[in-house]
Parts: C-alpha cells; sequence; structure tokens
C-alpha cells in the first residue's frame, strides 16, 4: 500500500481542464476548483477557464464551489493522461437574500434589507418632528400629511385603520393622548426598533384587524456594553441606563417633558391653561435562551396631562374649556427560537391599559382602554422553495366611557374577545418566480360572527434589479369602540385590496412605483340622534380609493448626500358614518409630495437635514353650505430643516425646525354644533399649535471606559 | 519480530503523522507568503480560495478559515466594488467567523479579526451602519483584550481607532502616540503560538508612530 502510494506519486502530473459558464453561458471567474481532501486545488480565471495540475492519483473527487452557485462535484481517476471537463454549467443556488421578495404594499428595512426603508436614524432626521416614528413615515408615499391629527392615514383610509405592532404584538394605544385638532405623536422612540415592515396594502395572513395598513416594528436585539444615556432637550429630559451580562441585558429609562418654558417663549396659536407635560419610565428585558431564542420583555408607563381654552362657539362670549390627564401601560413580551433546523416558533403577549381622563367645560368623560393580544406562530422550511407559516391569536378588548358628572352618571363598557388562526404558504417556483398564498380565519364572541379572509400575492423578478409584484387580498376590522359600545348586532368592515408594484433597485438607487384600487364595504353608517346617541347603526357604508404611488431614492449621485422624492396621488371617496352621500372625505389630499435631502459636512461633523412637503386641498363639510363635504381647505406646505453636530464623540447636539419659512398653514374650519339665532353655525379656523416648531437636544453617552461613540446616534 | 513490526508500525505512523502535520504547515506557510503579492480583488479571491482548500483537508483548524475571511474582509476593502458586492464578501467572511467561534471559543484573534470584519462592514455605509456597529467593534476588541490581555493586533486595532476619532474631534492625539510608541517596542515580544499564526500589524503600528514624528 504505502508502495503504491509512493509510486503514485511519483508519475507524472495529471492535468484536469475545463470552463466553468453560468445559465447565461458568462464565464465564472475566481471559482475554487480542488480535489476534496487534498490540498490541490486552483482558481478559475476571467473567461472560466482552470487548469488544475495534481500530482495525486487514483480515484478522486474533483469539487468546484462559487459564491450563489451549487456545489459541483465529480469523481475522476487521475492517472497520469490529462483529463479535458470542456464546459461545466454551474446551477444558481436558491438564496433567500437575492431572490424575488414579495413587495406589493411595503416598505422593508433591517439589517439584511438594504433597499428602500427608512432606519431609525432616518426617521430623527427625516422630519421636523423631531424623532416621531409616524412623522418620519409621512415622508413615505401612500400617506397623507393630517396636521390636525399627526397620526398616519394611508391610501384612503381613516387613521383607525391603521394598526401598529411591537414585536408581533398589537400596540392599542400607539399615540399620545391630545387636545381635539392637536397634532399627537407616537409613543415610541425610533431608537428602539432595528427593523420595520410598513406596509400600506395587501399584507400577510399574518395581519388582521386592519383595513388600511400595518406597521411591524422589531425591537433591538442584545445591546453589547453597559451605559448611560442622558437627554437634555428644549422640552425636557431623559435619562437611560443599560446594564449588560453574558446572556441578558437590562436597560431603564426615565423621561419628563414639561412644554411650558418652551410655549411662554415662542408665540403659540392656542391658549393653554396648562401647557403639555409628561412623566414616563421604561424598562427592557433581554434573555438568551439556549442557541437560538430570545426572551424579549418591555414594558412602560407614561402620564401626561394638558389644558386647553379657547372662545366657545356655541355660546360666544363664553370659553371653552379642554383638561386632558391621560395614564398609559404598556407591557410586551416575546420569545422566539429555533425548533429543530427547520422550524421557528414565536410566541408574544402584549397588554395595554388606557386611561383618558376627560373634562370639557362642566361635562367629564372618563374612557377607559383594556387591551391584550397574544400569539403564536410558526414558520416552517418544508423545503428551500416552499415555508408555511402558521399562527394563532386571542385579543381581548374592553373600552369603557363614564360621565361620572352626567345626571345619570351614565357608565357603559363592552368587552369583546376575538380568536383567530392563519395559515399561509411561500413558493418559490424559481428564485426569480414566488408565490404567497393563504388566509385568515377570525371569530368575535361579542360580535359572534366569522370572517374568512383571502389573500394571494406573487412577485416575478424581471431583471437581476428589478421586479413585479401583484396582490389580492380581503381585510376585515371591527367596528369602532364608540359604535360597539352602542351595538353588538354589527359586522366586520372590510376593504378588498387590489395592488400592483414595481421596483427598480441597483446601485445605490432605487425606484418604485405602485397602483392600487381599494374597495371598502360594510362600512359603519348612522343618523345622529340627540344628545351625542347614535340612532340607526348599520353597516350600510362604502366606498373606494384608488391611486398610484412613486418613490425614488438615491445614495450615490451626490457625495456625502441623498435625496429621495416621494408622490402620491390619490381618488378617493365614501358614503359612510353620518355621511348623507357618497362624498371625499376629509383626511385625503389628491396629490402629496415630499423631497427630503440629507447632507453630510464631514469637516463640520454635521449632518443637515432638509424636508419639503406640499399637500393639495383637502374637504371638509360646512353645515351652513348644502353640498356635505365640499369646501377645500387651503394647501399644505412646510419646509422643516434640522441639524446634528457631532461635539464630541459621546455628545451630540441637534436642532430641528419646522416650516422654517412660517408659510400659513390651516386645516380648514371647525363649526358650532347648533346654529345661532341667525340660523348659521359659527365657525373658526382649524390652526396648528404654532407658525413654526423648535427644538434643541443634547444627547450624551457614557460607557464605562468612555469610548463609545454612540455618536453617530445621528450620523 | 511482532513486536518489532508493530514498533514499525508504530513509527511509521508517527512519521506519517508528523509528515501530515508538516505539510499543513509548509502549506499553510507557501500561502500565507501569498500576501506580500496580492494587488487586486482577483489575487485575493486566488487566496481565498487557497485557503479554503487546506481548510477542507485540515477540519480541525481555525487557522486557514481565518485567512480565508480575512482575504474576503480585505476585498471589501477595494474601493471598485459595489455596496452590494461588498457586503456578499463580508457576509461570507461572517459566516466563517461565526464557524471559527465555535471551534476555537476562547481564541483572541478570531474576536480581532470579527472587529477587523464589522470595521469593514461600518465602511460600506457608515453614516446608516455606525451607530449599531461601532460599539460591536468596540465589544469584539474588549473580548479579545479580556482572552488575551497583551495582544498586539487587538491593541493595535483599539490605539488606531480611539486615535482616529480624537484627531476627528480635535483632541490631543499624543497619548495615543505614546501608547503606539510603547506597542512597537513590545511589538516582537509577543510569542507567536506557531509561525502562521496572525502576525499582521507591526507595519500598522510603525505607520502610526512615523506619522505621530517624534
Amino acid at each position: 500500500m504505502a508502495l503504491f502510494l509512493v509510486s503514485g506519486s511519483l508519475l507524472a502530473q495529471t492535468s484536469v481542464s475545463g470552463t466553468l459558464r453560468d445559465a447565461k453561458g458568462e464565464g465564472l471567474t475566481g471559482a475554487n476548483i480542488y480535489l476534496e481532501g487534498t490540498y490541490e486545488g486552483t482558481s478559475s480565471n476571467l473567461d472560466g477557464f482552470f487548469n488544475l495540475e495534481s500530482t495525486e492519483s487514483g480515484r478522486h473527487m474533483l469539487c468546484i464551489e462559487y459564491i450563489g452557485f451549487k456545489k459541483f462535484s465529480k469523481e475522476i481517476l487521475l492517472e497520469g493522461k490529462p483529463i479535458e471537463l470542456g464546459i461545466i454549467g454551474l446551477q444558481e443556488e436558491f438564496n433567500e437574500l437575492t431572490a424575488v421578495t414579495i413587495t406589493a404594499g411595503t416598505f422593508e428595512a433591517g439589517d439584511k434589507k438594504k433597499s428602500i426603508a427608512l432606519s431609525s436614524i432616518d426617521m430623527v432626521t427625516t422630519d421636523g418632528s423631531s424623532g416621531d416614528v409616524y412623522g418620519a413615515l409621512q415622508a413615505l408615499p401612500g400617506t397623507t400629511t393630517v396636521g390636525e391629527s399627526g397620526k398616519l392615514f394611508v391610501k384612503g383610509g381613516d387613521s383607525r385603520e391603521s394598526k401598529t405592532y411591537i414585536d408581533g404584538t398589537l400596540v392599542y394605544v400607539p399615540y399620545s393622548s391630545s387636545s381635539p385638532n392637536t397634532s399627537v405623536r407616537g409613543r415610541f422612540s425610533p431608537f428602539m426598533f432595528s427593523g420595520m415592515m410598513f406596509s400600506t396594502g395587501a399584507y400577510s395572513a399574518e395581519y388582521g384587524q386592519a383595513l388600511s395598513s400595518v406597521l411591524s416594528l422589531k425591537t433591538n436585539a442584545m445591546p453589547v456594553q453597559d451605559q448611560l444615556n442622558i437627554s437634555l432637550l428644549s422640552v425636557g429630559a431623559e435619562l437611560g441606563g443599560t446594564k449588560t451580562w453574558n446572556h441578558s441585558s437590562l436597560t431603564a429609562s426615565l423621561s419628563y417633558t414639561n412644554l411650558t418654558p418652551y410655549m411662554k417663549l415662542v408665540p403659540q396659536f392656542r391658549q393653554w391653561e396648562l401647557m403639555p407635560q409628561s412623566l414616563g419610565g421604561d424598562m427592557s428585558f433581554r434573555l438568551k435562551t439556549g442557541k437560538s431564542g430570545m426572551l424579549k420583555f418591555y414594558g412602560t408607563l407614561n402620564r401626561s396631562r394638558l389644558s386647553t381654552m379657547e372662545e366657545s362657539l356655541d355660546s360666544p362670549g363664553n370659553t371653552f374649556h379642554y383638561n386632558l390627564v391621560n395614564d398609559n401601560q404598556f407591557i410586551n413580551a416575546s420569545w422566539a427560537g429555533e425548533i429543530g433546523e427547520r422550524m421557528i416558533l414565536t410566541t408574544a403577549f402584549s397588554y395595554t391599559n388606557n386611561q383618558d381622563r376627560i373634562s370639557m367645560d362642566s361635562m367629564t368623560l372618563h374612557e377607559s382602554l383594556r387591551g391584550a393580544h397574544s400569539k403564536v406562530s410558526l414558520k416552517h422550511r418544508i423545503s428551500d422553495r416552499v415555508r408555511l407559516l402558521a399562527g394563532t391569536e386571542w385579543y381581548a378588548r374592553t373600552f369603557g366611557q363614564e360621565f361620572p358628572r352626567l345626571e345619570t352618571g351614565e357608565y357603559r363598557n363592552y368587552t369583546t374577545h376575538t380568536l383567530t388562526g392563519f395559515l399561509e404558504a411561500e413558493i418559490y417556483a424559481s428564485s426569480r418566480f414566488i408565490t404567497r398564498a393563504g388566509g385568515r380565519l377570525e371569530y368575535s364572541d361579542y360580535l359572534n360572527r366569522a370572517s374568512i379572509a383571502p389573500r394571494i400575492s406573487t412577485a416575478f423578478k424581471a431583471g437581476d434589479k428589478s421586479q413585479l409584484s401583484l396582490a389580492y387580498g380581503w381585510y376585515f376590522q371591527d367596528p369602532d369602540d364608540e359604535f360597539l359600545l352602542q351595538s353588538s348586532s354589527l359586522d366586520f368592515e372590510r376593504a378588498d385590496h387590489f395592488t400592483l408594484n414595481y421596483i427598480l433597485n441597483g446601485n445605490g438607487r432605487t425606484l418604485r412605483t405602485e397602483l392600487y384600487y381599494k374597495q371598502y364595504k360594510k362600512l359603519i353608517k348612522f343618523g345622529v340622534g340627540e344628545a351625542l346617541t347614535y340612532s340607526f347603526i348599520n353597516n350600510q357604508g362604502d366606498g373606494y380609493a384608488y391611486g398610484m404611488d412613486f418613490f425614488w431614492r438615491d445614495r450615490k449621485s451626490i457625495k456625502n448626500g441623498e435625496y429621495w422624492i416621494s408622490y402620491s396621488f390619490i381618488e378617493s371617496m365614501r358614503d359612510y358614518l353620518d355621511y348623507p352621500y357618497e362624498a371625499v372625505h376629509n383626511y385625503t389630499s389628491k396629490h402629496n409630495l415630499t423631497l427630503v435631502y440629507k447632507h453630510w459636512f464631514d469637516r463640520l461633523r454635521s449632518q443637515l437635514g432638509v424636508n419639503y412637503s406640499i399637500a393639495s386641498p383637502r374637504y371638509f363639510n360646512n353645515p351652513n353650505s348644502d353640498i356635505f363635504n365640499g369646501e377645500k381647505s387651503m394647501a399644505y406646505q412646510s419646509l422643516n430643516v434640522n441639524w446634528s453636530y457631532l461635539l464630541k464623540q459621546h455628545v451630540i447636539v441637534y436642532a430641528t425646525v419646522s416650516n422654517l419659512l412660517g408659510s400659513k398653514q390651516q386645516f380648514g374650519y371647525k363649526y358650532a354644533s347648533i346654529p345661532d339665532e341667525n340660523g348659521i353655525y359659527r365657525s373658526a379656523p382649524i390652526l396648528p399649535g404654532a407658525k413654526r416648531w423648535f427644538l434643541l437636544g443634547c444627547f450624551i453617552t457614557l460607557s464605562k471606559d468612555k469610548k463609545i461613540n454612540q455618536l453617530d446616534k445621528i450620523n | 519480530m511482532k513486536r518489532t513490526s508493530l514498533l514499525l508500525a508504530a513509527l511509521l505512523f508517527a512519521s506519517f503523522a508528523l509528515g501530515q502535520n508538516e505539510k499543513y504547515y509548509q502549506k499553510m506557510g507557501e500561502t500565507l507568503s501569498g500576501f506580500s503579492t496580492v494587488r487586486n480583488v482577483e489575487d485575493l479571491q486566488k487566496l481565498a480560495n487557497q485557503f479554503r482548500v487546506i481548510s477542507q483537508v485540515e477540519k480541525e483548524e481555525w487557522l486557514p478559515l481565518y485567512y480565508e475571511a480575512q482575504c474576503h474582509i480585505l476585498i471589501s476593502f477595494m474601493g471598485a466594488l459595489s455596496a452590494e458586492d461588498k457586503d456578499s464578501y463580508l457576509d461570507k467572511a461572517a459566516s466563517i467567523i461565526e464557524a471559527m467561534k465555535a471551534m476555537a471559543p476562547h481564541e483572541a484573534e478570531i474576536q480581532v479579526l470579527e472587529a477587523f470584519y464589522l470595521t469593514g462592514s461600518l465602511l460600506v455605509n457608515p453614516p446608516q451602519r455606525a451607530m449599531s456597529t461601532t460599539p460591536r467593534i468596540h465589544a469584539a476588541l474588549s473580548r479579545a483584550l479580556a482572552m488575551e490581555p497583551d495582544n498586539p493586533r487587538a491593541r493595535f486595532l483599539r490605539i488606531s481607532n480611539e486615535m482616529g476619532t480624537a484627531s476627528y474631534f480635535g483632541d490631543d492625539t499624543e497619548p495615543y502616540c505614546v501608547q503606539a510608541r510603547e506597542l512597537l517596542q513590545n511589538w516582537d515580544s509577543y510569542k507567536l503560538k506557531s509561525p502562521i499564526h496572525p502576525n499582521w500589524g507591526k507595519e500598522d503600528i510603525q505607520g502610526i508612530v512615523n506619522s505621530c514624528g517624534q
């Protein structure tokens, strides 16, 4: 045997040659060609040609490896005679990251998604709203800016049709509470999240109870170091700390906001008796379990209060006082991990408790919402090309209204439980063609009804950089709390979505266009009776929306700069609520355009963010007119500028101004609820809180060895 | 007779084993010398392939994997590639680093390489990645120094990072010059575990010392 080996190595060299090609016939350069278990190998040249001179003999396995292609193996017999393998076609490997994905309706961000999307840094530097998640999303197409609300209005849908999920569970109250016609903010800091999926329609069967859009946020993974964060803002301060261990971490923070000094300094349109203030704390905990599992817990509680006064439209000469105290608690716990090699199990639970205590002149209202959501889902990779997603959810919600000072002392509440199940399959016919089909079943005990929602979408990768995606689905949602409080003999509201999406992506530039059509059915309608009681609540409303979204982002053309253009066109009408007939609703602008530019000035260690948005007029109802929702507000425009400056590695100074130019902003008119002695409903314009909004902040991060720059928090 | 043949067999086996080992060192040595002549992406890809060939023979060794990953990271520093291509090379490096960590969980050099990989990843898109990646670079270097406080490459990367930051903020860089000179002076006192263990960085620290002047 030893003799054979020796004699073998004395044999002349054997040359093994061939040419590597891909499916298109192009040569593959730099592939690795070797004899398995030996030190002999070579690389292919620019034409895909290789020649391996081997001193081995006998039977050997020739292996060829190239990134993105399946490993090629062939047994060969080395006996001194040259072996010519001719042209070898390598087969492309199926790769999730480069394969086609369903993009209809969706904006995605995350570590591995390099395409469109907003990162948490974008959320801070995009908008004049100083790090408000929802403010930043309004720089994406499909959304309408509704200045007097601040909430998310997507593709002709009301804000209540957009739902927010954190780590898979529903956030019942994602916005802060405020007085009527005052803009609200999201309750969560963008820096909590490392991944985002914003779907403006046609989302997967995993998501329900949302007619228009879903924002799914994924919280950060395990922090890597101990640190202390101090934020000083012109409107408050925040102090937070993180402690890490080998397999776990704990973060806690405390924040206080008080707009009094700011509002005394900067002239306000609105009159305040008590300027907004809030005190809150949150805590998050991470624990790695086993090889792949992660347990996450997040809890936050917050109390805020404010009080405004304005001239009463119903009784001229008198003032109308509005006073609000809000208490909000939210907890979220989730665990996700691999079960075997092919399955991922995710379990999640959230609980929201939101209490609004409102007094309007002599009337007081206590509104209470308690909601829980739990979800279990299993992703099963049956093969490279087939995946299954199955899950079940349970929602519970109790909503109550109490009027303590009303003579009747009226208190009403209702409780609903919803049980759901969803099943969806993703099938890749090839790495260029994917179909996702599935459905969702929901049963509500309060309505005593069930719904079945089929969803189907496909995507086709036309070239390396472009893809076309098509989606269709049914979407259901419970009627709003205020109606369910009155009646349980209602049906789910429904919307059907058709979406066609085209994306061209590559080289730091992205073009995304989308056409959509939405049909609304079974919307709530009612006739207003006396003293805020609703009569004849029914599901006979309907409506439609269609439009086009356009998005262009360029990170390449300008050195140290990037810009994006977002434009949406929409036509939408509805006959719902107390509408006498089909009309354009209040929260849609036919044209919405946003331009965003960011520039990094290296020598100044600063980033400039400029954002200009313009929206065509919205309609509102003037009760003095015969035409319902027939009046147009003025067009909206705003130029927002922000500047972040890296003072030290661990100190950032941040300043922002909204509506720098002081463009006149007015969101239509509000009217008295009863006509005056001349039969006219008195009116007043709806204005933003002030002409401009300024914010100045300083963010300090201290770590044990003072070295870590979280700098780049803004950079 | 039987005994002698057994002895012979044992000797033969020993020399065979030694021969295998020698062959490994010889092959690694040859391949490592390739680093001195690489000029472009193709050269680095070839070199990475050669280390890959060694690692599929020496399945217990992390060093061939180390150098293969290093080649992929170095490729990402080549300016001519698109961000997508850089990321695909870095992704490859990352998966190799994960495999190495499982093989040798207490090896400081692997942590240093991770810091190097993270630096490469940060440089693909600094504005987007600095925030999440900078603390991870720091954490990887801290782990390396906890495992091996005198590891010169971990110390070099740390000095280089901190000095870069200090000069960016217009702070005094002299303290880092002092550290760099000290590190250079003692560079050779660090005992390599073998001639094929990572041994880069001396020229780089020399460069820093030179830039410091006298």
